[in-house]
């Protein structure tokens, strides 16, 4: 119960966290959060496609179909005013837990 | 390169989504496994070898199924909900009130019972243009209800929706009128209820159902 829910909650701020600079696409959101977390966060298809639909009915997220130059279509997310909002208070939680963790088996300093 | 559209077509086969959702799914799925592929092949990788790499790196087909199943059927849950009952059910409401309202500016005036009221005896108020306008509105309910596909109950909902409000004020707004306002003649409560309760509640459901019911079963889910 409590795994799933802390991985979606991390997945939700990974992706929150790769769009608030700019758009991307599905395969470009995966890439950009194995690579800035050194691999340590892989998103399958599996994991990331069924997110990012939940995301976007929730309004947190808005996919839009784009031509690239070289003409395929991609369906592109960008934060929404939402999940703009959703990310302080999400990312202050986050922290906080990870204080709380580090306080009780010192998981900072492993 | 292989067919990504096709690959990925195959294995969500069955996939339970509106047509144009598989269309956009499949599309969305093949230009991130194209974009996996065309990674593979860059870091050397050969063809044969970085098509099965990305299908590999694609995780549980099973489980992405069963995922984006429950992620978007939600949505479509919704859209029906509206289209079989809330439209329906709005459309309805709109009308009866609209034509109620006409009907109370500029006429007939109302059949008022009895003529000449005695005391305490509750005066029931009916407006008969309007009761024979009610099948009407309700037909057109059930028939909005019934193409969108809407199960009985919602069709049955979207018909009656206009005398909700008459219904709540009935059994709600008037027994907590009876408590909190002493200076409403309790006495006179009961029989008043019940002649508010027909003239405004049950013949307007009736003349609803009326003209709803029979276009539910010619226009049902059996033909939709």
């Amino acid at each position: 119960m409590i795994g799933s829910e802390i991985k979606r909650g991390t997945a939700e701020l990974a992706i929150l966290s790769v769009l608030e600079s700019e758009a991307l696409h599905g395969y470009e959101i995966a890439r950009r959060i194995e690579q800035e977390t050194r691999g340590a966060l892989r998103f399958t298809l599996a994991a990331l496609y069924p997110m990012l639909y939940r995301m976007e009915k929730q309004k947190l997220v808005q996919g839009d179909w784009e031509t690239s130059p070289n003409g395929r279509r991609r369906r592109c997310y960008r934060l929404t005013v939402a999940g703009r909002k959703k990310l302080t208070p999400l990312r202050r939680e986050w922290a906080k837990l990870f204080a709380a963790l580090n306080r009780l088996a010192g998981v900072l300093n492993a | 390169m292989p067919d990504w559209r096709e690959v990925v077509r195959q294995h969500l086969d069955g996939i339970q989504l509106a047509e144009n959702d598989v269309a956009e799914v499949v599309e969305e799925l093949a230009e991130h496994l194209e974009d996996t592929y065309r990674c593979n092949l860059r870091q050397g990788v050969a063809e044969q070898a970085a098509a099965q790499m990305a299908l590999q790196q694609s995780g549980n087909w099973r489980e992405l199924q069963r995922k984006i199943e429950s992620s978007r059927k939600e949505e479509l849950l919704m859209n029906k909900r509206v289209s079989q009952f809330w439209f329906p059910a709005f459309v309805t409401i709109f009308l009866a009130m609209l034509l109620l309202m006409a009907i109370e500016t500029i006429g007939p005036k109302p059949w008022i019972s009895p003529a000449r009221p005695l005391r305490m005896t509750p005066v029931a108020v009916v407006y008969f243009a309007w009761i024979v306008t009610l099948p009407f509105i309700g037909a057109l309910g059930a028939w909005l209800s019934s193409r969108a596909g809407g199960r009985p109950r919602a069709v049955f909902g979207s018909i009656v929706f206009p005398v909700l409000p008459y219904l709540g004020f009935f059994v709600m707004g008037l027994p907590i009128a009876i408590i909190l306002d002493d200076k409403v003649a309790h006495n006179i409560m009961l029989p008043a209820f019940f002649v508010g309760f027909s003239a405004w509640v049950l013949l307007p459901a009736i003349a609803l159902l009326a003209g709803g019911l029979p276009v539910h079963f010619l226009f049902g889910r059996s033909r939709v």
